[in-house]
């Protein structure tokens, strides 16, 4: 199964051990996850030796027609393999801060001018080192391709370098999620003397300045990372090797973490933690993300019956965000608004007009809209927690008299449904989007004309579109936080993609074989961002 | 002569159920919704990179002369490029054909050594009329357990009471015999549990019906003893349908190989097509399915030559029964 | 006709209560299957008498529903696969000639797919859910059942009843119906039971595979899936599917073993 999502990932016998298992049911817990530092749930014993071998399994592989080139990848899992030989200038920190990387510091002159100061010691697994040109020319590749993450750099007026060490980007106008948008791995800088000579394609090759490299990668099965010898950072990584197994199905990863086969495993299941409860060197962890699950309801089809914004309002009402949040999620999801939950800055879901409002004035909505006995198909994906959100969604609109029918398809079915064709032939669907770091960010997929996949089924509403880029425009502070809550309140009037929930992502480790380190929260799907800090307790 | 004419027209025939087998293989994968576009290249494709995709693997061409190209190239022993790996499909096949064909041959070693003896103790301890309600009863419950029941609990119990046998971290062959062969215990195991009662059933059936022969009757008679009669005479005329048996399972196996090798995560063939039929990965589909229909047929024309040699009498005009 | 032996009897009898179990869903009985009625991943108790699962459903009548789902899609699959077969195999195995050499080779072709392969091209081509699990099990039951009617249509139509039906001028499908027909119709019925449990395993696959009926409605398979990943946490959204699961596949294929020795009664010996 392989989610085909907006920049995403992550997915997803009997008798005799049933009885068997009956005395160590434990209760899932909920709640906030524990953390042991602010900002981490783990953090790696720098005490212990480096060196070794890793052994990781992930429930999915990258793969795509563009192949492994950072800058048209456009799903968070191939963002997160790609990751480990790739860098930006920046990254992201525990608490959503843009942090220094391949940049070692910047200024901004004015709301319209960065300037980023290189690090001097930086080459590319090749050995060559790393100068201003492969900075411009990478920015420049960037701006002329097909690649979606163009949208979310802003308007780049020019890049420019001056001298061997130092880049300056020009914008034509203020956008404040900037540098957070260079924090992710389409933003990385490539090695465009090669890539100019030919010498080397991204899109079969990996050759960045990160810390590993590949070795070896079988689709679908497998990769081999061994670490960089030419990386920057003194004494990192510090596990020699990764093995990355590709495991598609949740139960033989949860027993490739019990019988120790594999020392970190990503879990789709939000109950994991309790189909391992017992098993005493595992550790399961769950990391927030600003990740949220959306509602679209299409209003392009030929005879839409979600046309009067007064039926999408009052499913808005209809849907009870929280109690999806604690059913289908296990409590593990927080309700969201267009802004995703969790960020700094971000507009309280509460203070949303739908939040204030009943089941009766839902009713009374689709009474005046002459749409009583409203039915319509929900297209879903097959993987979990898909399915479970969509069924509860179905009983949250049963309440305001709506019958939801639920499609569920396999991935290939159901993107081809969604995007395949303009005007989409879909009523509703579900699926979630990547929240990023910033929270001005994500919601420039409400604007359709800007976003392009969605232009099959959402009617662009130039009042929403003024209000984004508004309050791109406005520097952090109070007057944004006014911009984005205008955002929030006017898309949730719109209702054409109702942010539903966060999705949460399960990790689970073995603290005898492996002390890692992850934040507690993450913005681009990226379980192994600090894999390269990761120590390996015993040999595997 | 009689015989040369008779296998030129079975060799015929199977060329024709082949050739069905590829037109039905090609249909289905067309006619399947959803775009290799959106899938392959994401939703925020834009229409030139989807035309471009296409054109690369030909999928602007007509239907027909699509099929008509995949026919040829295939004939060439080319299954194409797929499209997520980029890689050619035949070398990616033949490095995951020996996960399956180990796995399968170990299901059918076990299924012909614990099958075999269960179902001529069970025929020979028979008494006429006898019921045999326990054998019935256990013979039935190893064809009621799908594997994915018996493959689920078997991965969580041996995982978590670890009991010895390694689930989810296959090694290759090549690279560690004694290591792959830990990881390959289990799954063959799940998966022989309905051949080898299917193959007990099927023995037990052919070994009462030689019982009642004359020449068991008077091998009887001249007191020679029951293990020697089941040595000299049963077994040898048992083996035809048991043979032909062989043919059926080997399809059951590669179908129930699929779901094995999805709950023990091994990088068979079986995987490789369920993975690729969710991703509209055409080239895979369509050679995977191929493969494992092609195994099929050439099984059934080899078990049909082996009953020819065992069974003279029955020779050429022996059909197959399940 | 002789009575079925005890064991295929008592299997006969725990198919009754399945279907009963199944009929009491359709009644209401035990509850809405979809409602969420308390909090999630209870093991039994007064309010949900077999636990609730991950979305705090009360299992009873999920598992009623599941039953019936499984038993219904399964039973209806198996008589289009027996009409089916019976029309083509009693055609072809009494025709001979092009006739037959079409019909087999088309079954030919069918047969040489692994079941669950054919069930996962079929539930791709038209979307998961009970028409798709319906053909497939249909396509995976054809062949075996249609080679094995015209097996046994082509040794009845040599038998002198027909001969003399066909002299005495009967009318072709008076002739397959009123003499052919009902003298195979006991391999239809031994193949019948067979394919039975060939399609609950075949809607198990698929909703193994994540291809099976929508959500919410519950099938033997979809909660086996779903409850697979719980079997710590909640062992009991696996236990009672399971069972039934297998005791439903176990008793169908008991009464076809007692069915098939009525039909065609074997002499044996004892050797020891």
């Amino acid at each position: 199964m392989r989610p085909i999502r907006l920049a995403c990932g992550v997915a997803a016998a009997l008798l005799a051990t049933a009885c068997a298992a009956t005395g160590t049911t434990t209760q899932p817990s909920t709640g906030p996850q524990a953390e042991v530092e602010p900002g981490y749930l783990a953090v790696a014993d720098d005490a212990l030796p480096s060196g070794g071998t890793l052994n990781l399994q992930v429930h999915i592989d990258s793969g795509a027609a563009t192949g492994y080139d950072p800058q048209l990848a456009d799903v968070a899992t191939t963002w997160q393999l790609l990751s480990l030989a790739y860098e930006t200038l920046v990254t992201v920190g525990p608490d959503f801060s843009v942090q220094p990387l391949l940049a070692e510091k910047w200024e901004t002159p004015s709301p319209t001018e960065y300037v980023f100061h290189l690090r001097e010691d930086v080459s590319f697994s090749n050995g060559r080192k790393m100068t201003a040109d492969d900075v411009v020319g990478s920015f420049e590749r960037l701006l002329a391709s097909k690649s979606v993450w163009r949208g979310q750099l802003g308007a780049v007026k020019s890049v420019t370098k001056d001298g061997d060490h130092t880049v300056k980007v020009t914008l034509k106008e203020p956008y404040t999620p900037f540098l957070a948008a260079l924090a992710n791995v389409p933003a990385a800088v490539l090695p465009m003397k090669e890539i100019n000579d030919k010498s080397v394609d991204p899109a079969t090759t990996l050759l960045g300045t990160g810390p590993y490299v590949v070795k070896d990668h079988r689709q679908d099965v497998s990769w081999t990372f061994k670490r960089n010898e030419k990386y920057w950072a003194k004494g990192k990584p510090a596990a020699d090797t990764l093995n990355i197994t590709i495991a598609p199905e949740e139960a033989a990863r949860v027993a490739a973490l019990q019988n120790g086969s594999a020392a970190l495993a990503t879990l789709g299941n939000v109950d994991s933690a309790g189909m391992l409860a017992g098993a005493g060197d595992v550790k399961v962890v769950t990391q927030a993300t600003t990740d949220f699950y959306y509602l679209m309801l299409n209003t392009k089809a030929p005879a839409s019956k979600f046309a009067d914004p007064k039926v999408r309002q009052a499913i808005a009402i209809a849907l009870d965000q929280r109690q999806i949040a604690d059913i289908a999620l296990g409590g593990k999801g927080e309700p969201s608004a267009v802004t995703p939950a969790g960020l700094p800055g971000a507009c309280d879901p509460a203070a949303l007009p739908s939040a204030s409002k009943g089941i009766d004035d839902a009713k009374r909505l689709l009474a005046e809209a002459g749409a009583q006995n409203l039915t319509f198909t929900l297209s879903i994906y097959s993987t979990q927690p898909a399915p479970a959100v969509a069924q509860v969604i179905q009983q949250n609109l049963q309440q305001a008299g709506i019958t939801v029918k639920i499609e569920q398809m396999d991935e290939a079915g159901w993107s081809g449904k969604v995007y395949g064709k303009a005007p989409a032939e879909f009523d509703a669907a579900l699926s979630w989007f990547a929240g990023y770091a910033d929270p001005g960010m994500v919601t420039k997929w409400w604007n359709p004309e800007e976003a392009g996949f969605n232009v099959g089924f959402m009617t662009p509403d130039k009042e929403l579109n003024a209000l984004i880029d508004a309050a791109g425009k406005e520097p952090a502070g109070a007057a944004r936080e006014k911009a984005l809550a205008a955002v929030c309140a006017k898309a949730d009037a719109d209702a054409q993609m109702i942010p539903l929930v966060t999705r949460p992502a399960t990790v689970a480790f073995r603290t005898d074989a492996l002390s890692p380190s992850l934040y507690s929260t993450e913005g681009y799907g990226n379980v192994l961002r600090l894999v390269a800090d990761a120590r390996v307790k015993k040999s595997q | 002569m009689r015989l040369l004419m008779w296998w030129s027209g079975r060799a015929l025939s199977s060329a024709a159920t082949l050739l069905g087998v590829s037109v039905l293989i090609f249909a289905a994968v067309r006619l399947m919704p959803g775009g290799f576009a959106e899938t392959v290249l994401g939703p925020f494709a834009t229409a030139e990179q989807k035309a471009e995709l296409a054109t690369r693997y030909g999928l602007d061409q007509p239907v027909f002369m699509q099929y008509g190209h995949w026919l040829g190239t295939v004939a060439g022993g080319d299954f194409g490029i797929s499209m997520i790996s980029r890689q050619p499909v035949g070398a990616e096949l033949l490095a995951r054909l020996p996960v399956t064909a180990e796995l399968s041959l170990l299901a059918v070693a076990v299924s012909v050594l614990a099958g075999v003896p269960l179902g001529v103790l069970t025929a020979v301890r028979a008494r006429p009329g006898g019921g045999g309600a326990a054998g019935r009863l256990l013979s039935g419950l190893g064809v009621s357990v799908p594997e994915f029941v018996l493959g689920s609990l078997v991965v969580f119990v041996f995982s978590r009471y670890a009991l010895g046998l390694e689930v989810g971290a296959w090694v290759p062959l090549t690279q560690d015999p004694a290591r792959n062969l830990a990881t390959m215990v289990l799954p063959a195991a799940v998966l022989s549990v309905f051949a080898v009662s299917v193959t007990a059933r099927t023995t037990r059936d052919a070994v009462m019906g030689v019982l009642v022969e004359p020449y068991v009757t008077a091998a009887v008679g001249r007191g020679e003893s029951p293990w020697f009669i089941v040595r000299h005479h049963i077994l040898r005329n048992a083996a035809a349908p048991v043979v032909t048996l062989l043919g059926t399972i080997t399809a059951y196996l590669l179908g129930g190989a699929l779901i094995v090798e999805h709950v023990f995560n091994l990088p068979g063939v079986g995987s490789y097509i369920v993975q690729a039929v969710g991703r509209r990965d055409y080239a895979v589909v369509q050679a995977g399915v191929l493969l494992a229909a092609g195994v099929f047929i050439v099984m059934n024309v080899v078990i049909d030559l082996l009953v020819g040699v065992l069974d003279p009498r029955l020779g050429v005009t022996a059909g197959r029964r399940s | 006709m002789k009575r079925l032996d005890r064991l295929s009897l008592g299997g006969l009898a725990c198919l009754l209560v399945l279907v009963v179990f199944a009929l009491g869903s359709l009644a209401g009985a035990g509850g809405d299957p979809d409602a969420i009625v308390g909090p999630r991943l209870r093991p039994p108790g007064p309010g949900w008498w077999l636990g609730t699962d991950n979305l705090g459903r009360s299992m009873l009548p999920r598992v009623m529903e599941g039953v019936g789902t499984t038993l219904l899609l399964s039973s209806i699959a198996v008589l289009v696969t027996a009409a089916v077969s019976a029309t083509f195999g009693i055609i072809a195995g009494y025709r001979g000639g092009y006739l037959n050499e079409l019909v087999m080779r088309l079954v030919e072709v069918l047969y040489s797919f692994p079941a669950i392969v054919l069930a996962i091209l079929v539930a791709a081509v038209l979307g998961p859910g009970q028409v798709a699990a319906l053909a497939s099990i249909v396509l995976a039951t054809i062949p075996l059942m249609t080679r094995l009617v015209r097996a046994a249509a082509v040794a009845v139509s040599q038998r002198d009843y027909v001969t003399s039906a066909v002299i005495s001028g009967a009318r072709l499908p008076r002739v397959l119906g009123r003499h052919v027909l009902p003298n195979v119709a006991g391999t239809i019925a031994v193949q019948g039971t067979y394919a039975l449990s060939v399609g609950i395993a075949v809607e198990g696959g698929l909703s193994f595979l994540g291809f099976g009926v929508q959500p919410p409605q519950a099938s033997l398979g979809v909660l086996i899936q779903r409850g697979g990943t719980y079997m710590i946490a909640a062992p009991w959204l696996i236990l009672g599917p399971g069972v039934v699961l297998v005791v439903a596949i176990l008793a169908i294929n008991v009464v076809g073993d007692g069915l098939r020795d009525q039909l065609e009664p074997r002499e044996t010996r004892s050797l020891t």
